[in-house]
């Protein structure tokens, strides 16, 4: 659980935060509010009921707190006390955050004040405690009593942090010329309370450059597993070694939050709604003022039924029973058998076995990788598991493992790897494949070519050779990504604590954009979560002349779209004899497509002549051939044939720019479709030859036809 | 049905990230065809005397496809599979057989196994002809006439077109021992020439599986290089042909090394080649672009989810359901487009539409792009998330591909380095940070390929998928215990120092299937599962039994070395009788059972005790549940459940 957190903010809203300064395009507290507001909604998206805040506003027009009575205190305005942000809250707040007339209102009485809220609010319970005070400093400060206020901060242990417009800050590197005395005097002033309360001063154009620096959760890891490490069988044999542990992850993909389903509300008439109150807090929580509902999946169940119309039947919910498939067998398992093809297991860590580390292939790894540690506050098991790190760190070995996370889990096998840090000791551990997750496709070498006649060649055209080779160790050496640190050592960089899941950030960027400003579309995704997609330019400028060098050496040609499926040209394909199977197919004088060999026929017949009206004959008899698969298609008993028979025809005419034939043949099949002129209701039909993307052909694909894919999509969606 | 539709609508939505195959359905057949002769069917005895089973060519491959049968109901449960018989005296195809009127049109055509998802019936029947039991048998009897190959091919054809019209991957595998089936007659060559390229053009590939006669070596060149193509037309990116993988299994007399060259054979090819991306660009650098297919080589296999089933028929059937999306207001049904989505934030929705969700997860076209390269060396081993992809390059977007791809891999292998690579797999697919690393090509005793050549990319954990290390104490071993458990290490060391996932079968996963078929077959549930992943406890005691026990002392040792000076930590809770334990344990000898927790002995002891007397319940929860806990049992549930738990565990031994 992570602690409670109560954090007070201080916004100078003062006259003088509305101007614009040093060719800033945002007033001072525009700025200053980027800021705020990304603390404010990273804490309301944490969705934590302990994390509470409360808003002050400092020079403000009016005054309104529990000192308002004492003159000190004036033109300072609690916005909202301490408590848990909540959507309206957000809203509120930015109604009432705007410059005001006066540049009257002590900064130092607003800490006193956000002191008061925290103690009143904290008491002495456990609390994170934090002030956060945004101001440009040009109001007048009092230094009376700033010893007390340090005590209370430090006795309080709150945290105080300030951040301010322009303030010079020599670690960042910014100061600012020509500044106003005053300001000067207020900077030296709450810097001195800074340092002295241990807080933390900085300048806001630090804060606001760094605010797309996502942060990054922290999760408090609990244990997967806890039991034991075995070697051997302590059940049946008295040497068996068992030493307690306790396993974590180490990683663990972390998702973006998941979005509901709504839609919009309908108009129901007032008299029908209910408590009005009710629907009011359940629907106001759009932005845009849309009334949304939420959005429930209805589940039906079907099974296959040749004598029901349509072949399926429904069947409710409660007549259903639990089983399995075994090929396209069901296999019913009662449920007092529920468990039945689980295998029993009992949990345990055991080792089967070591092998060599340098023999591993690293590419095996199948999973995330924890760490196991011994039991904790066990010495003795500490010592164990450190000798069996170190024997296996010595050996240069790993450890094959079969683990059993609980009784009656699957067993999965696992390796084991020593960690040792100067600091640290554990073990990791990922899981391995198993025989059937292997996948044996098989690949020709890659430094030779085996021809057909099992010749072995070394030099071929898919092979590199010695200059090219050349280039490309230059060119990987010039794109190491090696940095050097101040004393010259290398290090390495774009490390894994830079490289931030562009996915979970960017949505919750945008979220938290959108819960501010409903009506801007989506922001982009920010520089620090796209660093990762392009080599850094310095590496870029230094390896130029060798990418120059290995792109000359390389000769890559791209293929251009057109070549890729143009037959006209092309050699018919020949068995591994070469053996000429055209002048044979010429013999047999195919000259009317045979509907049960329609696709093999179809394509030898525009394969055989090149001529246009052969292609259109051929085509139609084709087209004919699947009406009539239609027409006599029992259900959709034929439809996958019809499916098949309209790609090929798309594929082959594609290839032989004759785009124009496919798409008239289309259009007509459609209108017989839906009109039910081939054999009744072909609604489905037509819907698996959308799903199919087998619709006219577009310019796209083929520069003969005029149809665009606007005109596509629209032809294709209509019903 | 308009339901129905709206709801398609959002698959099509669905689909378009992850079918990137268009119109073809990405699923495999594969039809046998099996020639029957009395050369196959001619029993081989086994040269290994200690195993006298006969073996003819015929049941070697009905066993083979039997095994695959069987294989591919775990593996790929929506594919296909088929067996024709040819050269049979008998003949069968869907209505007819030889009691039909008229002209057979497939005459000594069998077709023992439709082309489908097989079901249990089929299983069961296969594997009784496979092993010479049954009623099939008589279906094994060659016929006189000489079968026309261009029929066979044409039956193939057929099967094909009205059972698997538009898969994606159809094969045709062919096993026989004739390597010329037609000899001199001209006409029926080019017959079966002309019957495989329609199959050619069909997009089905026929895949041969030789087998050598006694006295003669099967010479595909005779007859079968004519009727099969290089590669399958539905898959151009296919590279060259393997020759080395159609050799024929040079099998002479040996039944048994003939059905184990056909299995694996076969089982090699048991899985057609899928590409989880096709012609992607590998962007080595600006303006450098070549164009790579990736595959999973490696991917967790887990057992189908239970279904519904339907009992109200006949059989049981399974039941497919259908999802409708209503507005909870009114309960009417809702159009896909009408749907928004939201967040949750500060207790309100914030909403996008599709579009703009779809915008944000939108980081780019698809690309595998090098940011840089660093050595091997700072991939740390728990840097990583899954598994990984295999990449091999193809000419078919960029030519010269594979001539940079391969000196790309050249140069990593060498210089032990990878690259950083920012991977986007499919369209609309989020970024996934990965390590390149070359493989090495690895073949086995045999000259075959084990592993192939090509480059891995390991994705790698962004910092949010990072956990800290939890706390813990540092305790290093000294070096005289180290020494100690180095030796027991060295006794156990796996063969070649290597794992080999092959010799390890899944086991929950088989049991699963196994159990599933004896339901589905009506037999006997099998007594033990076959666990490969156990280890081997008689060869542990044997080999490091005394070796784990002078570790064992060597501990106690040590540890009463570091724990005796100065008092315990407070912060550790221990029971009197814990220390009383461990002095037990450092005073004397006397069991010599190694143990590291503190007074496991002690609590087995006194659960024990409990369990003879019958008081069980008499303990406490805690020592209950660290009991079952030590004993690997779940410590989970009331109080009753957990003695019921020890009881059961007493009542095994």
């Amino acid at each position: 659980m992570a602690d409670k957190e109560a954090t007070v903010y201080i916004v100078d809203v003062g006259q003088s935060m509305g101007e614009r300064r040093n060719g800033r395009s945002v007033t001072d507290l525009e700025w200053a509010m980027q800021y705020v507001w990304d603390r404010i909604t990273g804490t309301v998206a944490t969705g934590r009921k302990t994390a509470m805040m409360g808003v002050i506003g400092l020079r403000t027009d009016g005054t309104s707190n529990e000192l308002e009575d004492d003159v000190h205190f004036s033109h300072i305005s609690v916005l909202s006390n301490i408590k848990q942000f909540l959507m309206p809250d957000i809203r509120k707040l930015e109604e009432v955050i705007r410059p005001s007339e006066t540049n009257k209102g002590d900064a130092i009485s607003a800490i006193i004040l956000a002191i008061q809220m925290i103690i009143t609010h904290c008491k002495k319970l456990k609390w994170k405690r934090k002030i956060v005070l945004i101001t440009n400093g040009r109001g007048r400060m009092s230094d009376e009593n700033l010893g007390e206020i340090i005590k209370r901060i430090k006795e309080d242990n709150i945290e105080l942090v300030v951040m301010g417009c322009d303030f010079d800050d020599p670690d960042y590197g910014f100061k600012e010329e020509a500044k106003d005395p005053r300001k000067d005097d207020n900077e030296a002033l709450l810097r001195s309370l800074v340092e002295d309360c241990d807080g933390v001063y900085g300048t806001l154009e630090q804060a606001v450059s760094e605010l797309d620096v996502p942060r990054v959760k922290v999760v408090k890891s609990m244990p997967s597993f806890k039991g034991y490490l075995q070697l051997g069988n302590p059940e049946d044999y008295e040497t068996a070694l068992r030493i307690p542990v306790e396993r974590y992850y180490r990683t663990y993909v972390a998702k973006p939050p998941t979005a509901s389903s709504f839609a919009l509300r309908s108009e129901i008439p007032a008299e029908d709604q209910p408590e009005s109150s009710e629907t009011a807090a359940a629907t106001q929580g759009n932005q845009s003022g849309d009334a949304l509902t939420s959005v429930r999946t209805l589940y039906t169940y079907q099974v296959d039924d040749e004598s029901a119309p349509g072949g399926k039947i429904d069947v409710e919910r409660d007549d259903l029973a639990k089983g399995y498939e075994y090929g396209r067998t069901a296999v019913h398992i009662s449920e007092t058998d529920e468990n039945i093809t689980t295998l029993e297991t009992y949990a345990a860590l055991e080792l089967v076995g070591f092998i060599q580390s340098d023999k591993y292939d690293r590419y095996m790894h199948m999973s995330t990788s924890n760490v196991i540690i011994a039991q904790r506050a066990n010495d003795k098991a500490a010592l164990a598991l450190s000798s069996f790190i170190h024997a296996l760190f010595e050996l240069e070995s790993y450890a094959v493992a079969r683990l059993v996370m609980k009784e009656n889990k699957p067993p999965v096998v696992v390796l084991l790897a020593p960690s040792i840090e100067p600091d640290y000791e554990c073990l990791l551990e990922v899981q391995l494949p198993f025989a059937e997750d292997i996948r044996t496709y098989r690949f020709p070498p890659l430094d030779k070519v085996i021809t057909v006649s099992g010749k072995v060649v070394t030099e071929h055209r898919n092979l590199p050779g010695d200059d090219l080779l050349d280039a490309m160790d230059k060119y990987v050496n010039s794109m190491e990504l090696v940095d050097n640190d101040e004393d010259g050592d290398p290090v390495e960089t774009m490390p894994i604590e830079d490289s931030f899941s562009p996915v979970v950030h960017r949505i919750d960027a945008a979220v938290r954009a959108r819960a501010i400003n409903p009506d801007e579309p989506v922001p982009a995704p920010s520089e620090r979560l796209t660093k990762f997609s392009h080599p850094p330019e310095d590496l870029l400028e230094k390896s130029k002349q060798h990418l120059e060098r290995l792109i000359d050496l390389a000769d890559v040609k791209k293929v251009p779209p057109k070549a890729k499926g143009r037959k006209r040209t092309r050699e018919t394909e020949k068995p591994l004899s070469g053996l000429d199977v055209d002048s044979l197919l010429h013999q047999e004088k195919r000259s009317k497509i045979s509907p049960n060999n329609a696709i093999p026929e179809y394509k030898q017949r525009l394969a055989q002549v090149d001529d246009i009206e052969i292609v259109k004959e051929a085509t139609k008899q084709m087209a004919t051939i699947v009406e009539d698969q239609i027409r006599h298609s029992l259900a959709d008993a034929n439809y996958d044939r019809v499916i098949e028979a309209l790609g090929t025809m798309r594929d082959e005419l594609i290839s032989y720019d004759e785009p124009a034939i496919y798409n008239d043949f289309l259009r007509k099949l459609k209108e017989d479709l839906l009109q039910e002129k081939l054999g009744g209701d072909r609604q489905e039909l037509w819907w698996l030859i959308r799903r199919s993307k087998i619709g006219l052909i577009v310019q796209r694909e083929s520069d003969q036809s005029k149809v665009t894919d606007a005109e596509s999509k629209e032809f294709m969606s209509a019903k | 049905m308009a339901d129905d539709y709206a709801n398609r609508d959002e698959q099509i939505e669905e689909e378009e990230e992850i079918d990137e195959t268009g119109y073809k359905s990405v699923k495999d057949a594969v039809l046998f065809a099996i020639e029957i002769s009395d050369s196959m069917l001619r029993p081989r005895p086994s040269s290994d005397p200690k195993k006298p089973t006969e073996e003819s060519p015929a049941t070697a491959a009905l066993k083979s496809a039997y095994h695959l049968m069987q294989q591919r109901i775990i593996s790929n449960p929506h594919d296909m599979i088929g067996i024709l018989l040819y050269g049979t005296q008998a003949s069968k195809f869907y209505d007819e057989d030889e009691s039909s009127r008229g002209d057979l049109s497939y005459p000594n055509c069998y077709l023992l196994t439709d082309l489908d998802v097989p079901s249990a019936q089929e299983v069961k029947e296969l594997r009784a002809l496979a092993h010479g039991e049954g009623e099939a048998q008589d279906v094994l009897a060659a016929s006189k006439e000489r079968v026309s190959m261009a029929n066979v091919l044409f039956c193939a054809n057929q099967i094909f077109t009205s059972k698997a019209p538009n898969f994606l991957s159809r094969r045709l595998f062919i096993v026989t021992d004739n390597d010329d089936p037609h000899g001199d007659n001209k006409s029926l060559r080019s017959a079966a020439t002309v019957r495989a390229k329609d199959l050619y053009d069909l997009g089905v590939v026929i895949e041969l599986f030789p087998i050598s006669q006694a006295d003669h070596e099967f010479d595909s060149a005779k007859f079968y290089d004519d009727i099969i193509y290089k590669a399958s037309p539905s898959d151009p990116d296919a590279p060259a042909y393997l020759s080395a993988d159609a050799k024929a299994p040079t099998t002479t007399g040996d039944g048994i090394s003939l059905l184990n060259t056909l299995l694996s054979s076969i089982t090699s090819r048991s899985v057609p080649r899928r590409a989880h991306f096709s012609n992607m660009p590998l962007e080595l650098g600006p303006d450098l672009k070549i164009s790579v297919t990736g595959y999973l080589l490696f991917k967790r296999q887990a057992p189908a989810r239970n279904s519904f089933i339907w009992l109200g028929g006949e059989n049981p059937q399974i039941v497919k359901g259908v999802t409708t999306q209503i507005a909870d207001d009114t309960a009417r049904t809702v159009e896909k487009s009408e749907i928004k989505k939201a967040y949750k934030f500060g207790g309100d929705q914030i909403s996008f539409t599709h579009d703009e969700l779809k915008a944000l997860r939108r980081f780019g076209d698809p690309v595998i792009r090098i940011i840089g390269f660093k050595p091997l060396s700072a991939l740390p081993f728990w840097a990583n998330v899954k598994h990984p992809f295999f990449i091999y390059p193809s000419d078919d977007d960029f030519v010269g591909s594979t001539r940079v791809f391969s000196a790309l891999q050249q140069t990593l292998l060498k210089s032990r380095k990878a690259a950083l690579v920012w991977l986007i797999a499919r369209k609309n697919a989020g970024p996934i940070l990965g390590t390149m690393v070359a493989g090495e090509e690895k073949l086995d005793e045999h000259g075959i390929q084990r592993v192939p050549p090509g480059m891995w990319i390991i994705p790698l954990p962004f910092a949010d998928d990072v956990r800290q290390n939890p706390e813990t104490t540092l305790n290093v071993a000294p070096e005289p215990l180290i020494d100690q458990m180095r030796c027991v290490v060295q006794q156990l060391q796996l063969p070649k120092a290597v794992y080999d996932p092959l010799k390890y079968p899944n086991p929950s996963l088989q049991w699963h299937y196994r159990i599933l078929q004896a339901l589905a077959l009506d037999e006997d549930l099998p007594e033990k599962p076959e666990d490969k992943t156990l280890p081997r406890y008689r060869q542990i005691h044997k080999r490091a039994g005394d070796y784990v026990l002078s570790w064992a002392d060597e501990l106690e040792a040590q540890y009463v070395k570091t724990a005796a000076p100065g008092p315990k930590s407070t912060l550790v809770k221990r029971s009197a009788k814990d220390r009383a334990s461990e002095a037990e344990d450092a005073a004397s000898k006397p069991h010599k059972k190694v143990k590291v927790e503190t007074d496991e002995q002690g609590m087995d002891d006194v659960v024990r005790a409990h369990y003879q007397k019958g008081s069980l319940s008499k303990l406490t929860v805690p020592v209950i549940k660290d009991f079952l806990t030590a004993h690997g049992r779940s410590a989970a549930g009331k109080k009753a459940d957990l003695v019921e738990r020890v009881e059961e565990y007493f009542d095994q031994k």
